[in-house]
């Protein structure tokens, strides 16, 4: 068997439909959106259908979609703009949320905003009701992922956006890994701020947005002409926008049966590791997440000679977030849930679109007979 | 040559480079893994070592260049361990260490072998110049082909098990020979410069990394005396962990003759000075041994280098047991530096080598007995 692609929460193949979209604006309508000329008009014509048709897979309006360059400039722009805009109250943010967020709101931070980090329980969830007495301190934005990157662990959204509405107090999620995956909507969730990225679920990556609710002051982080509503100024990648409103229809379209069936996919492979690793552990088994994701600790083996096996073996997969060198550090994620190994490996394994049962069979297979290898080895 | 999946230690310099290379033209299963030993997040400003993030960037280049895999490998606690909090101890003791050596024997190679092993690699690969020629009884370590550049001084450490797992790819070759390969293959390490430093220390400030790491307060960075070997009183240091023996610098001026370090004694802080003449040793003892292949017998007649850039002086072994041997020099040495790696050779092979414990004019007592400190090897 060929490669085995089992790191779709890192990014996804790009979706033919997608590349299709793509293609005609990426050869022909070459214009650029600000112009008034008709090759100008031809290019906004097709971004803002773009933002229409994310706006619509949101249940957000056209005017609420700010397209950024990637999930993490939105989670940027979300925390930072708003802690600049704002120019007071305390940051908050949850401890297992992306770089992203963390290290902007440790920017924010070195900018004079008091910073609240929320715990997290032995599965990576906030407690909705420790949020009140934050509430209190008048953040200036809370920021609570919608499901977790690294272990799945999906975060009481819905619970903790009802609690900041109600205390009138800015929220934002970073749904890029959610996205597609569970229902995200902000016409039923009251959300303010919503971060997504394309490669995600199917498109380009290079573009993600950020959904601003209507009267929700930002400061921008970059300066220059008015696009994007002065948010994001810098000559907008329509055919990136086009890909991406393809990509998020068909996520949106498609969410509950691949709910359903990367559910099953993760759950069988689940299943087969428990079965047949001694003393592999499931992170955040006990609580709902999201179903590509599959993060598991195993005892007594080297994580970095574990995953050049499995590379090498050509099972894809990944561990904690890799840092700028590329050598693997403890994940922040785990270390919050209180789950990291003294000694032992802790990999993440996501399922996606292109997931076969054959590649997760096969993979039941390599993953236990590979690790049982290296563990004898270190 | 039978096919053997090979793990080969990128640096990102040019050595490694073309380690790597060759060993891929060879028809081997190559895997490329950097070694991230030391972390630069706390330095000011970045480094340019081969050991920092502009290494694992470079060896990543090659290895993308080559088609082979590439890895990086974070060592930085056993190397913290190993070789760091041994250079900050032996300087304290008023030693100066080769902290390659020790990177060598203690991490760099048999844990990338422990490792490699986990992954189906037999054997590892460095762009060491030395070379290796198996003969029936076991392996031999031999000096590389390019007198120049020669680096089996730097290997005496390695366990004579894990020898026989080790390929040196660039070992037959000459420096200007390796530029050249490196040049033909499009590599983009081919005119790196040699790297100079210790690559936990960029900037060359021993002191000031010793003073972060001891505090500024510890006895071996405090002032202390210069004196003469007779004691007379000759002036004041800023403290001995900046002064290596057979060093002229710092000592202040207005000598009748150039003073040289002697001898550095923690206990009493003091740098003992002295003529050029006085810097001579007779004989050299050697601790904390690893053998390569069979050790020398008493009597032997066999070449000891002390230093990396100066000629091994021929000797003949005095006086030899588990712990320690000793030596004594056909001719005087000059600046025969304790800490420093003392390596026994046989014509071009390195026979195995310790650290130097003391030089000078030895008495002839049994070796053990007589050494100032426990042996540390394996500590």
């Amino acid at each position: 068997m060929n490669a085995i692609y089992l790191d779709h929460a890192a990014t996804t193949p790009l979706r033919a439909e997608v590349r299709e979209a793509m293609i005609p604006l990426l050869d022909g309508r070459f214009g650029n959106p600000s112009s008034s000329h008709r090759f100008g008009r031809e290019a906004r014509a097709a971004l803002e259908e773009a933002r229409e048709r994310a706006a619509d897979a949101l249940g957000a309006s056209r005017h609420e979609i700010v397209f950024t360059c990637a999930g993490t400039e939105a989670d940027n722009l979300a925390v930072l703009g708003r802690w600049r805009a704002r120019g007071d109250g305390p940051v908050v943010c949850s401890a297992v949320e992306h770089k992203a967020v963390l290290k902007a709101a440790a920017r924010a931070h070195a900018e004079g905003a008091p910073l609240i980090v929320l715990g997290v329980d032995g599965e990576g969830r906030v407690d909705p009701a420790a949020l009140d007495d934050v509430l209190r301190g008048g953040p200036s934005v809370v920021s609570v992922l919608w499901g977790n990157n690294e272990v799945g662990t999906l975060q009481p959204v819905q619970e903790i956006a009802e609690r900041c509405t109600g205390a009138g107090v800015i929220f934002h999620s970073d749904a890029v890994q959610a996205f597609g995956k569970v229902r995200v909507r902000v016409d039923e969730t009251p959300c303010d701020l919503l971060s997504l990225s394309a490669h995600k679920f199917g498109g380009p990556k290079g573009i993600g947005l950020l959904f601003v609710r209507d009267g929700v002051a930002l400061e921008p982080l970059s300066h220059g002409g008015g696009q994007e509503h002065g948010l994001r100024p810098g000559t907008e990648s329509v055919a990136m926008a086009a890909g991406l409103a393809t990509a998020i229809e068909i996520a949106a379209a498609a969410q509950e049966s691949e709910c359903s069936r990367l559910g099953a996919l993760r759950d069988r492979l689940e299943r087969a590791l428990v079965l047949a690793v001694p003393g592999l552990v499931v992170n955040a088994g006990g609580a709902p997440r999201l179903p590509h994701i599959l993060n598991v600790s195993i005892p007594a083996v080297d994580q970095e000679a574990l995953l050049v096996a499995l590379d090498l073996e050509g099972v894809a997969v990944s561990v904690a977030s890799a840092c700028q060198s590329g050598a693997a550090e403890p994940s922040h994620v785990l270390t919050a849930m209180g789950r990291i190994l003294e000694h032992g490996a802790a990999i993440r394994l996501s399922v996606g679109w292109t997931s076969t049962e054959s590649e997760i069979d096969h993979a039941a297979a390599v993953i236990p007979a590979i690790a049982g290898r290296v563990g004898a080895r270190t | 040559m039978k096919r053997e999946t090979v793990l080969v230690a990128m640096s990102g310099g040019v050595d490694s480079s073309v380690a790597a290379a060759l060993l891929v033209e060879q028809g081997h299963a190559v895997i490329g893994v950097t070694m991230k030993t030391f972390c630069y997040s706390g330095t000011p400003a970045p480094s340019r070592t081969c050991c920092g993030l502009e290494g694992i960037a470079d060896a990543r280049r090659v290895a993308d260049r080559l088609g082979i895999p590439h890895y990086v490998f974070d060592m930085e606690s056993a190397f913290t361990r190993d070789v760091v909090t041994d250079f900050v101890e032996e300087y304290a003791a008023g030693r100066t260490p080769n902290p390659c050596v020790r990177c060598n024997s203690n991490t760099k190679i048999p844990d990338l072998l422990r490792r490699g092993l986990a992954f189906g690699a037999e054997t590892i690969a460095t762009g060491h110049y030395a070379r290796i020629r198996r003969e029936r009884d076991g392996v031999r370590l031999l000096r590389g082909r390019d007198p120049a550049k020669d680096q089996s001084y730097f290997l005496w450490g390695v366990p004579a098990p894990v020898a026989e797992r080790l390929r040196f790819p660039v070992g037959e070759l000459t420096k200007p020979e390796v530029r050249d390969l490196a040049r033909k293959l499009g590599l983009s390490t081919a005119e790196k410069p040699e790297s100079q430093e210790i690559c936990f220390v960029p900037d060359g400030d021993y002191a000031g990394f010793l003073a972060g790491r001891l505090g500024v307060d510890h006895a071996a960075l405090r002032p202390g005396r210069i004196v003469r070997s007779d004691g007379t009183d000759v002036g004041a240091h800023d403290g001995f962990a900046r002064y290596t023996v057979g060093q002229r610098r710092r000592l202040g001026g207005g000598f009748a003759e150039p003073l040289y370090v002697l001898e550095i004694r923690p206990s009493t802080r003091e740098v003992v000075v002295g003529a050029q003449a006085e810097l001579a040793a007779d004989a050299v003892e050697v601790g904390e041994l690893n053998w390569m292949s069979a050790p020398p017998a008493e009597g032997e007649a066999v070449h000891l280098q002390y230093r990396y850039r100066t000629p091994a002086a021929p000797a003949r072994v005095e006086a030899l047991d588990r712990e320690a041997i000793r030596l004594r020099f056909d001719a005087p040495q000059r600046a025969v530096t304790p800490g420093q790696s003392g390596v026994v050779y046989r014509g071009d092979e390195m026979v195995g080598g310790g650290r130097i414990r003391r030089s000078g004019r030895l008495a002839g007592e049994p070796v053990s007995s007589a050494s100032p400190q426990k042996s540390r090897i394996g500590g």
